[in-house]
């Protein structure tokens, strides 16, 4: 495969928390399945599958996806088989790099509660704090509404968890003050960003069609920005993403100050590899490493 | 997702539809499965952003085909596209195929006759006889059962054929000991009452998708106990496993 020969010319690897991840990119939560793994191989620097839940999750109904101008929402409903089962289902997320688990919950015990049990797998290289669902006990506002809920939910997540790496996976809502409160309760690295909440209607049926959140390279500019003053609040490594599409964007999120860069929904119409090569080309081009462009920017 | 640009093979009109073929060198297509296309790729593409299901009409000689009736801008634009297109491998799952059941009917409603030509030529190569039913909305989008001699055909307005569903062209199904079924889901359900508990009872259904590999969680249907991905556990479900 001329792509991923060509790829390993350059120095792809970077360092996050006490890891070397052998290329800076990793799978955004919920974006890449098992049954997909086949085109991860060798792309990947760690896999992240979709959030697990402390019980299964049926999800929304359908219509649950809706194109946009370069672009796509989504309304999931952290369709999920729980916990339990998802450990069980670990072993296939298997392609010797690091494994990341992305967790959420309705309540701040059910977070402290996910990450002390998927802590105690050996599997599990770090732990991915979803913070984008609906707390119950705060009347449905997200666990990163403000910088008071992200400090509860990461403490009691750090607390249960004290070895793991923890990323808090923020939106872009607010993102700053939520960023320190995250590394003041203890979070090793931030995730920048989640999807923005988004609407789309159908005019002709005069319905709504799908409300959830926005992703894709529609989002780019606004996700480059969050972890762009992201970087210049917090010391923590970042991972970046949001629209990320081509190897350029990779670079580009790297320059803001990512240290890691997530691909999402790119990955639904293009081969990831084809990122990795792009983003190859640049450096090769840039004659640096990847581990030297986090924050380089002139 | 990977996708391969494929030369345009051919194209043509086929009634209301479009025809469109390009050459295959690669294997897994076989009849209920499907690719997602686009007519061109990435940056061209940012908008619109997501290709499109489309089922295999046909694969002769290392010439697959898709059927398609325009309705929106992805379809218009691969309407449009004149020497190449984008295409994914083969995907999802696609008919049973059960040489036991010796006698099926194949229904199809509106563009939900692409998937039953390659079905019907998998079928006779096994030796099992097979009766097609097709319904449409006119005469004009029936044309395409030129496509399928021997084909019963009903409209609704009744410009051709008889009057009504495809289910009014059909005789009883119950004694079919394999029913196949292709359509809107309001049409699939009537199938699936139409044709009774018994023997073996395939529906391909048809939700939106956005990645078509199982990644997105977006193109399910409802099942027992919660919901299933159609892109990887379908397109084509056991009827009685589908919740409608
Ligand atoms: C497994 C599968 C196989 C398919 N096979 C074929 C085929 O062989 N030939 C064919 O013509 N079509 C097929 N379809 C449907 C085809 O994918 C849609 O017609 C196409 O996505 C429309 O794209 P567009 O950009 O032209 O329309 P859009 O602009 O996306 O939409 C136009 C209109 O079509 C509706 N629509 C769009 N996508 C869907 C969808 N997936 N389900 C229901 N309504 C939709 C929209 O609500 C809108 O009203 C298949 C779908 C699936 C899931
Ligand atoms: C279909 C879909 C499902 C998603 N599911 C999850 C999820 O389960 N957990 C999560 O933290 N983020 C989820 N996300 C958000 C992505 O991980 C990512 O943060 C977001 O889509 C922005 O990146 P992108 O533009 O590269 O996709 C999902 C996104 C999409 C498009
Ligand atoms: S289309 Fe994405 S899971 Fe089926």
């Amino acid at each position: 495969m001329v792509v991923r020969e060509r790829a390993t010319e350059v120095d792809l690897t970077v360092e996050l928390c006490g890891m070397t991840l052998n290329t800076p990119l990793v799978p955004a939560s919920g974006t890449l399945a098992k049954e997909a793994l086949g085109e991860a191989e060798g792309v990947y620097g760690a896999i992240l599958p979709k959030t697990t839940t402390p019980r299964a999750r049926a999800g929304n109904p359908p219509p649950r996806v809706a194109e946009t101008p370069a672009g796509m929402v989504n309304s999931i409903g952290l369709q999920n088989p729980g916990v339990e089962r998802f450990m069980e289902d670990l072993d296939a997320f298997d392609l010797g790099v690091p494994i990341f688990v992305s967790v959420a919950g309705e309540t701040v015990r059910d977070f402290a509660d996910l990450c002390e049990r998927v802590a105690g797998d050996d599997r599990v290289a770090a732990i991915e704090l979803n913070l984008s669902c609906p707390n119950v006990e705060h009347g449905g506002l997200t666990f990163c509404a403000g910088p008071a809920a992200v400090e509860e939910v990461v403490g009691a997540c750090r607390a249960a968890a004290p070895t793991k790496p923890l990323f808090a996976k923020l939106t872009h809502e607010g993102v700053v003050g939520n960023a320190r409160a995250a590394e003041g309760a203890g979070a090793d690295a931030l995730t920048v960003m989640n999807t923005i909440p988004a609407l789309t209607i159908d005019a002709k049926k005069r319905s709504i069609l799908v409300r959830g959140g926005l992703s894709g390279p529609a989002v780019k500019p606004v996700a480059l920005k969050a972890v762009y003053d992201v970087a210049r609040t917090v010391e923590v490594p970042i991972l970046g993403g949001g629209g990320v599409t081509s190897g350029v964007d990779v670079a580009e999120f790297m320059l803001a100050g990512a240290t890691v860069v997530q691909v999402g929904t790119a990955s639904f119409v293009r081969d990831p590899a084809e990122i990795l090569a792009e983003f190859s080309d640049y450096l090769r081009e840039a004659g640096t490493a990847a581990a030297n462009l986090t924050g380089a920017l002139e | 997702m990977k996708f391969y640009t494929v030369e345009i093979e051919a194209r043509r009109r086929l009634g209301a539809y479009t025809l469109l073929s390009y050459r295959w060198p690669g294997d897994g297509i076989e009849a209920g499965r499907f690719v997602m296309a686009r007519a061109a790729g990435y940056p061209v593409t940012l908008d619109p952003f997501l290709a499109r299901p489309f089922s295999f009409y046909d694969f002769e000689g290392g010439v697959a085909s898709l059927l398609f009736e325009v309705r929106g801008r992805g379809t218009a634009l691969l309407d449009r596209a004149r020497e190449t297109i984008e295409v994914t491998a083969p995907l999802g799952k696609g008919f049973e195929i059960d040489a036991s059941t010796g006698r099926a009917a194949l229904l199809g409603g509106g563009i939900g006759v692409a998937p039953l030509k390659i079905l019907g030529r998998e079928l006779a190569s096994r030796g099992i006889d097979h009766d097609v039913f097709l319904g449409f909305l006119d005469a004009k989008t029936a044309a395409v059962a030129d496509d399928f001699p021997g084909a019963s055909v009903a409209t609704m307005d009744g410009s051709a054929g008889t009057r009504g569903t495809v289910l009014d062209a059909a005789p009883d199904l119950l004694g079919y000991p394999a029913v196949y079924a292709c359509g809107p889901n309001a049409m699939l359900a009537a199938v699936k009452g139409a044709a009774g508990q018994d023997g073996l009872r395939q529906l391909s259904v048809e939700e939106r998708m956005g990645c078509g590999n199982g990644s997105c969680n977006g193109c399910v249907v409802p099942v027992d106990g919660g919901y299933v991905r159609s892109c990887v556990e379908g397109p084509v479900f056991r009827a009685e496993v589908l919740a409608w």
